[in-house]
């Protein structure tokens, strides 16, 4: 719901993060382990930013790092794991048990209808479920209404307007035009409903080149753009690079204990920055997860 | 030819995909995802399937990777819903079958994915329940299953918290609710099948190696057995071979116990 104009919005990394206010409700692009935000995850958490309240469909690794960091206060996401590919997630759930974080799980169709209600400019609007589960119990903002014409009850939810969406990119131009690959997953909901986006993107190209592949996110909802290569890593960005399956394992295994998450986040995030964060992966394995094209085996061995 | 538990298990999950049928899975489903290709290269060559993550129509994928939001799973699919379009259609009641699972499922198909020991103080707390919160209300059947059917597990008299909606909560019956759906059909276990003629469970269907007593003791509610209790059909031969082609990563096998892949049958 914010519009940006200007021909050049192209910073650095620490400016657009920068933007993020503490407190702040931010939307996280992407999903599960698919183009999540992470070099703004990771750039947050170098600033040391609190108390944020984040908003979204499934989740894994964007999260788990946020609240690890002691940067989330309240979690509003419908799902926060790493599926049956490296279980549950290991910050979330020990801040869960502990209530040091709040956990107001919602449905990934109950967050879409809040978008939709603030895109709309509406006060609310009803969802077909949540009556009678306990996620209705997790949400005091829920109301139930009868429907002036049928006479049935649903739940009503408020809309969700982020004060920002993080989302990350394949492709953008230096006015904010951003090209993404299916699923969008939220992400066209978060730019319009959110009052900016700050995107990163793996490169700055021509808005012609932009426009040729298509866009999906329009210059004037986007605040602040940075080019940070590899800026999904170890989420995937398609077509450029598969998720890193093994990295992923790795920071769970850390994670085990919260030393271990202590130990990831000082060696991966905080003791370095993203240029440093890329030379301790390497080139080449980072280059290998681009190398999912040249056959299905090559691809299969991403997920051994 | 011999076969494995989680053979024998996805070919029964994939019989509850009807032919003609719109079917969708979610995330973190890996038995189901592997049972709707199984279903769509076999006797349901007309279903429309929805890929869980990727909104992919159709899709053939090589291989079935581990995690679900990933374009492995959109390979040869004939159209990318958008995220909105697949909830709208599920909510405004246009999908006809959707596979579930739980970490506690109730005798009426209620599931909680979100908590053991309920919130906000979670003894346990789990992923979270995606759509399912809205869109078990709406489809018209819901296909459950759970490879997690032992003493004090899964299936419990009463459910920490209720994420996903079956036929009755505390509150009320689906009809009391308002909710148009039909509710949880079928309940697939990795010790048998049961079915809810009277919107609670009843066990129909047992593994040609498992007693009713061991359904008894593993079961956290008391429940009546179909009068005639049969056996879960065989696979066929082609069938096995389709879900090794379907997932030759075994993805399907990380839902089960060691113990349990190490039952073994034969054709």
């Amino acid at each position: 719901m914010g519009v940006h104009l200007g021909a050049d919005k192209q910073t650095d990394l620490e400016t657009a993060a920068g933007l993020v206010q503490p407190g702040s409700m931010v939307a996280l692009g992407g999903g599960l382990s698919a183009r999540l935000p992470m070099a703004l995850v990771r750039q947050l958490i170098r600033d040391g930013i609190g108390d944020l309240h984040v908003v979204g469909s499934a989740h894994s690794i964007d999260v788990d790092l946020l609240v690890a960091a002691g940067s989330i206060s309240v979690c509003e996401e419908s799902y926060v794991g790493y599926e049956q590919d490296h279980g549950l997630a290991p910050a979330f759930r020990r801040a869960a048990q502990e209530g040091s974080i709040e956990v107001r799980e919602s449905c990934c169709d109950t967050v879409l209808t809040q978008l939709r209600a603030a895109e709309m400019g509406l006060p609310f609007l009803p969802v077909h479920g949540v009556k009678g589960t306990g996620i209705e119990s997790l949400h005091p903002e829920y109301r139930r209404v009868t429907c002036p014409f049928t006479g049935q009850i649903f739940v009503a939810v408020p809309p969700l307007a982020p004060d920002v969406a993080l989302i990350h990119a394949p492709l953008g131009d230096r006015s904010g035009n951003l090209h993404l690959e299916q699923p969008y997953v939220l992400d066209e909901r978060f730019a319009t409903a959110s009052a900016m986006v700050i995107a990163t993107v793996d490169r700055i190209a021509s808005t012609d080149e932009v426009q040729a592949a298509g866009i999906v996110i329009p210059f004037y909802r986007v605040a602040a753009i940075a080019e940070v290569p590899f800026g999904a890593h170890p989420s995937s960005c398609y077509p450029g690079y598969a998720y890193d399956r093994n990295h992923i394992g790795e920071w769970v295994e850390s994670a085990a204990t919260p030393s271990g998450a202590e130990d990831y986040l000082s060696r991966y995030v905080t003791g370095t920055d993203e240029a440093g964060y890329r030379s301790l992966l390497g080139a080449q394995r980072l280059e290998r997860l681009g190398s999912y094209t040249e056959s299905t085996a090559a691809w299969m061995e991403m997920f051994t | 030819m011999r076969f494995s538990l989680d053979e024998y298990f996805v070919v029964e999950l994939a019989r509850a995909v009807g032919d003609a049928e719109v079917t969708f899975h979610g995330f973190a489903s890996p038995c189901a995802t592997v049972a709707m290709h199984v279903a769509k290269r076999s006797h349901a060559p007309s279903a429309l399937l929805i890929e869980g993550a990727m909104y992919a129509v159709n899709p053939y994928p090589d291989f079935i990777p581990p995690t679900s939001n990933d374009h492995a799973l959109k390979q040869g699919a004939v159209y990318s819903m958008r995220f909105e379009e697949a909830f709208d259609m599920s909510v405004r009641g246009e999908v006809d079958n959707m596979f579930l699972s739980g970490v506690q499922i109730d005798r009426y198909g209620n599931t909680n994915v979100t908590a053991i020991g309920g919130m906000p103080t979670p003894k346990v707390k789990m992923g979270g329940g995606g759509g399912g919160c809205n869109i078990s209300a709406t489809i018209e059947r819901l296909t459950l299953w759970t490879t997690n059917h032992r003493p004090g597990r899964c299936l419990v008299d009463k459910c920490d918290f209720i994420t996903d909606i079956g036929h009755r909560t505390p509150e009320g019956t689906r009809a009391e609710l308002g909710y148009p759906g039909s509710g949880p059909q079928i309940l697939i276990t990795e010790l048998g099948v049961f079915d809810f003629p009277d919107g609670e469970a009843r066990l129909r269907k047992l593994f040609p190696d498992v007693a009713v007593d061991t359904v008894k003791e593993s079961t956290g509610f008391d429940f009546p057995i179909a009068s005639d209790l049969g056996v879960v059909e065989a696979p066929s031969r082609r069938q096995i071979e389709l879900v090794r082609q379907v997932d030759p990563l075994g993805v399907r096998r990380r839902e089960f116990r060691p113990a349990d892949l190490q039952r073994s049958f034969h054709l």
